[in-house]
């Protein structure tokens, strides 16, 4: 422990002399990817493919750190915290991150903009779906029973202030209806919930459960994205079924603590955009059920920045609501 | 009787050499994982997962099931002759297991336990094999309702884990919830007695708390004696006697049971078969008096239980799909990296996959016998470690081990602090068990309690529309009744209990 520490002042004080040709050597040792979520994870699991492919191009090792706990807010705090030398990225995992920042309850110690996003790697949209032999068929026939019994129908989600809860506030704006929420840990939980027939319907995402879909266990209502997915090629996304607001992801992707020199957030973005873009990549995420949404530079940034905002909004209103 | 044809051809595949080593590895890896505190079977599966990747799909299922249940097993020795719990699920272990060991009956408590995961594991996959998908599909019925019923039950338990005085068990078990309800309110998300600390947010980790309590107190205690070795009396016996084995059999049988039904609702956990088998035994035994003292059917019960419920819970995960703990999410992961996607139609779809892995069970399991038993001698040897080395061994093993969790210091010290409290406790004769069980149950039942309530709409009838939770609910209120009510007829029972 002491050893280590006194190298990283050494090499600290040694990056401090050499700064202004920090990004002509980087990287020279390895790089720390914080994932903020434990070992196998979903995000864990799109960290390692990452890690393994960018590495070729990147010279150096990539090492996955899970510093897990808090939904997230333990490993954010430490990578926003982290000196901003290239050495130490971290996944950006949306709205997650957003909503911790948005409850003053939870205190956090960094904001959104403690962070720089460099490229995004998975969009996974959000999937509303009931028991296969629901009665409800359609996102309509839902949305009509749980108009003439409102807070009977049970929604439930994979934890309180999760894109899912926001997916529900989102429905019961654009429907003018309401819910009973029930809030999960997980979609382990929220299966055995919902094909135990204990809640009516789940709001989830595509990724974890769009193999059930084809065998019949679960019927899928609605996808709540821009664009059909390439998962559920089937399913209705909701602008189609009249609910153009409704429109809620989790998305991951890579960033770096405030501070870090533009040109290593250059080259971050460039050996990984290159591993999220190949072909082995595309394979091994579709077999775990997770789209790919490359996104870098200003484009990533709009993301960043509406996803806050739109945040902003279902946050408080659940909020207000507890 | 097609099930049983599918079984045979997947014995043939399952013994190939290939299939053999990942399964032996698997086993190797898995009891490693086991020993190592702190890096449990949910973080070691994980870690190994990219192992795999270069793996044919049933290989690497094979060898990622046996680091689950050799994980189980390996955790046992720790406990035994350190009485540092190696993972969750071996807590009721050290209770008795390392009393025996003080009596020099090491040898006999890690050979109870390797005979006693053997035949709970065996006899779960057995079971496995004839019921899971009727009882896989009755699992489901078991909503958050029944959860909580089943986790007020449990609690009850702590009146059998408590020794002369049952005040004292109650006291802690009020501690052990109170420990409980630190961390973020599982319904509003709101911090709750963190103190602003944000590694509080998860709670007081279960594990450092664990290794506290039992390890490091273990050591405070034994560095009070100026003893020359860990453990002082001479070496008895490398195996169980003969006897030790009768006396045994009761508690591998009911062990099993325990945890193969226990195993099958998703969410249970480990932690809690291995309390209740312990529980049950001590309540069925006619001299209770010794459980806490040595009593090999308490090593026993907790180990079988702990593999029984390690292979019951594939059932949920083959049948359906569903993963019942983290450990087994971790493995589902590997199913659907690999292009194996668990669930109703795994059986139909992918048959030699399925039945050459369940194959592998029982060959893991006999694996797992083979390698353990002859290094029983090995193991118990390490007590002749001179106690000033052996002690400063532990220490860093506890120290690495509360670290390695979650690469936290903050989880070292809460290990360093427990281990005083846990010093002090012990100094006071009060009992550590019933304070564990509450910190484990505690957020179990607080959620589940909730969420049913938002099912529910706030309405506590629920619990008297679902007979399976009102069940549940009524047995509590009979143990206090006859708690307060003493009646006659028990009088005898509870004189041999005082004893």
């Amino acid at each position: 422990m002491f050893i280590r520490r006194r190298t990283l002042l050494a090499a600290s004080a040694a990056s401090a002399v050499a700064s202004p040709a920090l990004a002509q050597n980087y990287p020279r040792r390895a790089v720390q990817l914080i994932v903020a979520f434990p070992a196998g994870g979903s995000t864990d699991v799109g960290a390692r493919i990452l890690a393994g492919l960018a590495e070729k191009d990147f010279g150096q090792p990539l090492t996955v750190v899970n510093k897990a706990g808090a939904g997230g807010q333990i490993g954010f705090t430490e990578a926003a915290r982290a000196r901003p030398d290239g050495y130490t990225l971290c996944f950006l995992n949306l709205p997650g991150m957003n909503t911790i920042t948005l409850d003053p309850e939870r205190k956090a110690a960094f904001t959104i903009d403690s962070f720089i996003p460099i490229v995004n790697q998975v969009l996974d949209p959000g999937f509303i779906w009931v028991k296969g032999d629901s009665p409800y068929k359609t996102l309509a026939d839902l949305v009509d029973a749980a108009k003439k019994n409102p807070g009977k129908i049970s929604a439930c989600t994979t934890g309180i202030l999760s894109d899912d809860h926001l997916a529900i506030l989102m429905v019961q704006e654009a429907a003018k209806c309401e819910f009973r929420i029930v809030h999960f840990d997980g979609g382990a939980q929220q299966l055995t919930g919902v094909l135990g027939g204990h809640v009516d319907v789940a709001f989830d995402n595509v990724g974890s459960v769009f193999k059930r879909v084809a065998t019949g266990e679960i019927r899928g209502l609605a996808v709540t994205d821009t664009q059909r997915s390439k998962f559920l090629p089937q399913i209705p996304i909701t602008p189609e079924l009249g609910m153009p607001t409704v429109i809620s992801s989790s998305t991951r992707g890579v960033g770096a603590p405030k501070g870090t020199p533009a040109d290593i957030c250059k080259i971050v973005e460039t050996a990984f955009l290159k591993a999220i873009n190949s072909a082995e990549m595309k394979e091994k995420m579709d077999a775990v059920g997770l789209a790919l949404k490359p996104m870098v530079g200003a484009e990533y940034a709009k993301y960043y920045a509406d996803q806050q905002a739109q945040a902003k909004k279902y946050t408080e209103w659940a909020l207000k609501m507890r | 009787m097609e099930a049983l044809g599918h079984l045979l051809s997947g014995f043939a595949a399952a013994l190939s050499w290939y299939y053999l080593l990942y399964a032996f590895v698997g086993c190797v890896l898995g009891t490693l994982i086991g020993v190592l505190p702190g890096l449990g079977p949910a973080a070691g599966t994980a870690i190994l997962i990219p192992l795999t990747f270069s793996l044919d799909p049933t290989g690497a299922i094979i060898m990622l099931s046996a680091i689950y249940y050799g994980a189980m097993y390996g955790g046992t020795i720790t406990s035994v002759l350190i009485n540092v719990p190696g993972e969750a699920a071996s807590v009721v272990t050290c209770i008795d297991g390392h009393q025996m060991a003080r009596q020099g009956r090491a040898g006999s408590a890690l050979g109870i336990a390797a005979i006693g995961s053997f035949v709970g594991g065996t006899l779960a996959t057995v079971a496995l094999v004839v019921v899971a998908m009727p009882l896989a599909t009755l699992a489901l019925k078991f909503g958050p309702a029944e959860f909580f019923a089943l986790m007020v039950a449990g609690l009850c338990l702590v009146v059998g884990l408590a020794g002369k005085n049952i005040l004292a068990a109650l006291l802690m078990t009020v501690i052990g919830l109170l420990l409980a309800l630190i961390g973020l309110d599982p319904v509003r998300g709101a911090p709750r007695f963190t103190f602003g600390i944000e590694e509080l947010f998860d709670g007081i980790g279960f594990v450092p708390v664990v290794m506290g309590l039992f390890g490091v107190a273990e050591l405070l205690l034994a560095a009070e004696t100026r003893q020359t070795h860990m453990i002082q009396a001479e070496l008895k016996s490398w195996m169980p006697t003969r006897q030790e084995c009768k006396d045994s059999v009761g508690a591998i049988g009911r062990g099993t049971v325990v945890g193969f039904v226990l195993g099958l609702i998703p969410g249970v956990g480990a932690i809690v078969p291995t309390f209740m088998a312990y529980v049950l035994e001590k309540r069925v035994s006619k001299t209770p008096e010794r459980f806490g003292k040595g009593a090999i059917e308490g090593v026993a019960s907790a180990e079988t239980a702990n593999n029984a419920y390690a292979n019951a819970s594939m059932v949920p995960l083959l049948a359906l799909g569903i993963p019942s703990s983290p450990t087994i999410a971790v493995l589902m992961g590997a199913f659907i990296i690999n292009g194996i996607t668990p669930g109703p139609f795994l059986f139909a779809e992918q048959p030699k996959l399925v039945w050459t892995v369940i194959a592998s069970f029982f060959v893991g399991n006999v694996l797992l016998l083979i390698l353990n038993l002859p290094l029983v001698g090995l193991w118990a040897k390490l007590l002749k470690i001179p106690f000033s080395y052996m002690c400063a061994g532990v220490l860093i093993f506890c120290v690495i081990g509360a670290y390695g969790l979650k690469q936290n210091l903050f989880d070292v010290w809460v290990m360093l602090g427990f281990g005083i409290i846990g010093y002090l406790l012990r100094k006071l004769d009060f009992p550590i068990a019933p304070a564990i069980l509450a910190l484990i149950l505690g957020p179990m039942m607080e959620k589940s309690l909730r969420t049913t309530l938002e099912i529910s709409g706030g309405s506590f009838a629920i619990f008297l529309d679902r007979p399976v939770a009102l069940a549940l609910l009524a047995i509590p209120v009979i143990v206090v009744g006859f708690l307060v009510f003493k009646p006659r007829s028990l009088a005898p029972l509870r004189e041999s209990d005082a004893e």
